[in-house]
């Protein structure tokens, strides 16, 4: 078996290089390719639109008549093969778990490269039972559109489905704009890339959360700047109790303007991802200045909730992109990239304690470790901190115009609102914590 | 109060606090708020799309190639720009030793060229072949809605249109090279030349030096801006190049009589002065025709009825300022770009009423600036993209950073990030 599959490859190989070697006749690979896709579940029947440029369809011969144009009386099988070959060939759709079988072509179309009815799902069905190209159309047949509307047999319009789209092969650069229409009107948009996987167009919010559970767990992990304030948070409290307060704060904090970001609320300046990286790098500098001067900072959980919000932001950044994958699950696929940074920050935690704590029992004393790790911490972040400073002084300052100042202010007026509340939560508890003669004692 | 512990009235003190700061807040936000949308009015601001220069577009060509005067710009389907300039007729010989064989560096660029939106260089070609007569000095492209590509020219013996794939396989020439020469003329003649020539605008089968197309997709007809030496509008079948009907100023009938030089404040010419540099659709059926050298733009219907017209820097003489024109890309086309290659200007008009909104550009060879910005175009996204002529021999383009309160004249947008 193994020889037969080293031979499989090596032929596989030569096979390659003498196509390299070859020139093609004519018709190059192209270079980028948008396939348009729709995808709308009505009833028992799935509707599928797709649009795709004929120069990226290899091997099939359109009939043509003078002048390379494409004899439009004779072309209908060609493109029923073409859709056959090249689209439904290689794409599966999944109900549930279940493959559905291979499509019905309800109808194919040459168009027209101006053609703008796929625009929507119903100008594109529109066009597909509409009235054909007139015969007469002078078309050089690479420069024409191949549309087809394929129906799939399912059980039901309510049930969940997935695609896995393998069009990857139709140019260098395959981008497909993807449209699931579920019933209730909403219009769900994935931009793939190459063979992007099975992709879920309607993900149920656990498969959505999945996802995002592991999305926040690597990021944390592969986050250096993350990893470093978590560092120096800890150097100083390695007991349960204090760690869990300052870790709560630093949650709280970053979900806080995640979500803020994630439901539009953050500038959206060009200046502002560097501001925030500068921060972050900011706070690692700081936490590590504050261990290397204080031995035992107080209050560490409020600077630590001040700088969440800070990091939240920078959490934001890599979500930006991704969001679309969480369906309609945005808050709870936000919250699932929480819970993954918490999970990752634990994991980082159930390592860092306990070897924090070997450190300074056999190899350093406490505070000389501590010292001497926040100087190595402090070092690292003072460069992030300046060059992330250089790349923010290439914006130029915003100017201070009323609007922008009335926009400041509608921030400080929720962040008052905030503190607001907190403090009065804060009194209520005392109130309800507290025996009630205490307060109420009169005067005597 | 005083029966109140020093604990609750403190407690009272801190609440009113942030009742008041609450208060203040809201009030002093509401306050500016106002005085925004009044500092906004004051300052002579206007809002409309927002510019800036992408300076790290398109990508250096390969094999040293050099751009001649670029004098023709179009985005395609695929949202590919595709430009054609004059290659090596407009270099001067210290600009191409490598094609004189006397250096390394440069030579000219084939004169079609396709780029994609991250600037890579795709397609290239251009140049004569067999079966058609490649003009003189080629001028204005366009991609069709079936994807091909259309060039006229403005040289002297140029009296015709071509039509290619994007491969570059000659589909069609409409008109026959050479048919404005006077009979008994020598040959030779620079562009603008008359002499040795004579105006056509009523011949039913060639042209005069053509400037742009613009391929009527609903119609399959080519509206062709006719041009350096004729004075009218000229549509022809896409298909065929049979000539369909043809107008001059005002819907007049054209007359190839020479014009009295253009003197700002006299009144308008009853006629196209040349060149006839654009003649563009609109997406409710208008066609806007570039009078250059009379500072106007005159809008049609498809039939060539007379609309109405607009005047643009009418002191400015030789050149003209109504160079090309090109629409925003929202469904309505809102708003219209003209390229004034003599002001060096980008103009952001309002197409309902015409009027110039704001103005970008400068003079200069920095990023953001042009040397005769001659050719603009517009992609999906609502960039824009211009060519320039003469010595400028570059395309640029400007990236649409959506609405904003702008300044009535930009100078150069240099970018605001880079």
């Amino acid at each position: 078996m193994c020889m037969i599959a080293a031979l499989r490859r090596f032929a596989l190989l030569l096979a390659g290089l003498v196509l390299l070697t070859v020139p093609v006749a004519a018709h190059d690979l192209p270079r980028d390719v948008t396939v348009q896709a729709f995808v709308k579940p009505e009833g028992q029947t799935l509707n599928v639109l797709i649009r795709v440029p004929l120069k990226a369809i290899m091997d099939v011969e359109f009939p043509r008549r003078e002048q390379d144009f494409v004899d439009l009386t004779r072309v209908d099988q060609s493109l029923r093969d073409a859709a056959t070959i090249w689209l439904s060939g290689n794409i599966d759709i999944y109900e549930g778990d279940t493959l559905l079988p291979p499509p019905r072509i309800v109808s194919t179309r040459m168009s027209l490269e101006s053609d703008q009815s796929f625009r929507a799902y119903d100008t594109a069905l529109a066009h597909l039972a509409g009235t054909p190209l007139p015969a007469d159309t002078a078309l050089f047949w690479e420069q024409g559109i191949l549309d087809v509307h394929f129906e799939y047999p399912i059980q039901s319009d309510r049930s969940y489905f997935s695609v896995h789209a393998a069009w990857d092969r139709l140019a260098l650069t395959v981008i497909t704009a993807l449209q699931f229409l579920p019933p209730g009107g909403v219009v769900r948009a994935y931009e793939l890339e190459g063979d992007a996987g099975l992709v879920r167009l309607d993900p149920r919010w656990h498969q959505a959360a999945a996802r995002f559970v592991v999305m926040g767990f690597y990021h944390i992990l592969e986050g250096t700047d993350h990893l470093l304030f978590l560092l120096c948070l800890i150097i100083p409290f390695r007991r349960v109790r204090p760690l869990i307060l300052i870790v709560t704060a630093f949650t709280v904090a970053h979900s806080i303007t995640l979500i803020a970001a994630a439901y539009h609320y953050a500038p959206a300046a060009l200046w502002f991802q560097p501001l925030i990286e500068t921060l972050i790098a900011t706070s690692v500098f700081y936490m590590a200045l504050e261990n290397i001067v204080i031995a035992q900072p107080a209050r560490r959980w409020l600077i630590t909730f001040v700088f969440g919000l800070i990091h939240g932001f920078g959490f934001s950044f890599i979500l930006e992109h991704t969001l679309q994958f969480s369906g309609s699950h945005l808050l709870s696929s936000l919250l699932a990239f929480n819970v993954g940074v918490e999970l990752g920050q634990l994991l980082v935690l159930a390592i860092l304690v306990p070897f924090l704590n070997i450190l300074f029992r056999y190899v350093v004393a406490e505070r000389i470790g501590t010292i001497l790790l926040s100087a190595i911490v402090a070092h690292t972040a003072w460069h992030w901190m300046t060059e992330r400073f250089e790349v923010l002084q290439q914006f130029p300052v915003p100017e201070i115009t009323a609007a922008g100042l009335a926009s400041g202010l509608r921030w400080l007026l929720l962040l008052v609102a905030i503190a607001a509340a907190a403090w009065l939560l804060f009194v209520l508890s005392q109130r309800w914590t507290k025996p009630a003669s205490r307060e109420s004692s009169p005067a005597e | 109060m005083r029966n109140l512990s020093k604990l609750t009235r403190s407690r009272l003190f801190i609440g009113a606090g942030f009742t008041a700061l609450l208060g203040a807040l809201a009030i002093g936000q509401a306050v500016l708020d106002k005085s925004a949308a009044a500092q906004a009015q004051a300052q002579g601001t206007v809002m409309a799309p927002r510019f800036e220069i992408d300076p790290l577009w398109p990508k250096p060509l390969p094999n040293h190639w050099v751009l001649g005067s670029a004098i023709g710009v179009w985005v395609d389907a695929d949202d590919h720009i595709w430009i054609i300039h004059r290659s090596s007729a407009t270099l001067a010989n210290n600009e191409k030793p490598l094609e004189m064989g006397t250096g390394e560096c440069c030579a000219g660029a084939p004169p079609v060229l396709e780029f994609d939106q991250a600037g890579n260089l795709l397609r290239r070609w251009g140049g004569p072949g067999q079966g058609y007569e490649w003009p003189d000095s080629n001028h204005g492209i366009f991609i069709d809605h079936k994807g091909n590509v259309w060039i006229g020219g403005n040289g002297p013996n140029d009296s015709h249109v071509l039509k290619f794939t994007k491969d570059g396989k000659f589909l069609m020439q409409s008109g026959k090279k050479g048919a404005r020469r006077r009979a008994g003329a020598a040959a030779g003649g620079n562009e603008g030349d008359v002499a040795g020539f004579v105006g056509g605008s009523n011949d039913e089968v060639s042209f005069g030096r053509i400037a742009k197309i613009f391929v009527d997709a609903q119609a399959n007809e080519a509206y062709l801006s006719d041009g350096y030496l004729n004075k009218r509008v000229a549509v022809i079948d896409a298909d065929t190049g049979k000539l369909k009907r043809y107008w001059g100023a005002y819907g007049n009938k054209p007359d190839d009589t020479p014009l009295a030089a253009y003197v700002p404040g006299a009144p308008p010419a009853q006629q196209f002065r040349n060149p006839v540099h654009c003649s563009d659709l609109s997406v409710d059926r208008l066609l806007y025709v570039c009078d250059r050298v009379g500072n106007r733009l005159q809008v049609f219907t498809p039939e060539g009825k007379f609309v109405k017209e607009a005047f643009y820097d009418t002191n400015t003489r030789n050149a003209g300022s109504v160079w090309d024109i090109a629409f925003s890309k929202d469904p309505q086309q809102r708003y219209m770009y003209i390229a004034d290659g003599v002001n060096e200007k980008v103009k952001v008009v309002d197409r309902q009423t015409m009027e110039v909104l704001t103005q970008f550009g400068d003079g200069g060879r920095q990023p953001g600036q042009f040397y005769g910005v001659h050719s603009i175009a517009t992609d999906r996204a609502g960039n824009v993209y211009t060519t320039e002529t003469y010595e400028g021999k570059r395309v640029q383009r400007f990236v649409n950073r959506g609405m904003a309160r702008v300044a009535r004249s930009q100078g150069v947008v240099w970018p605001t990030a880079r």
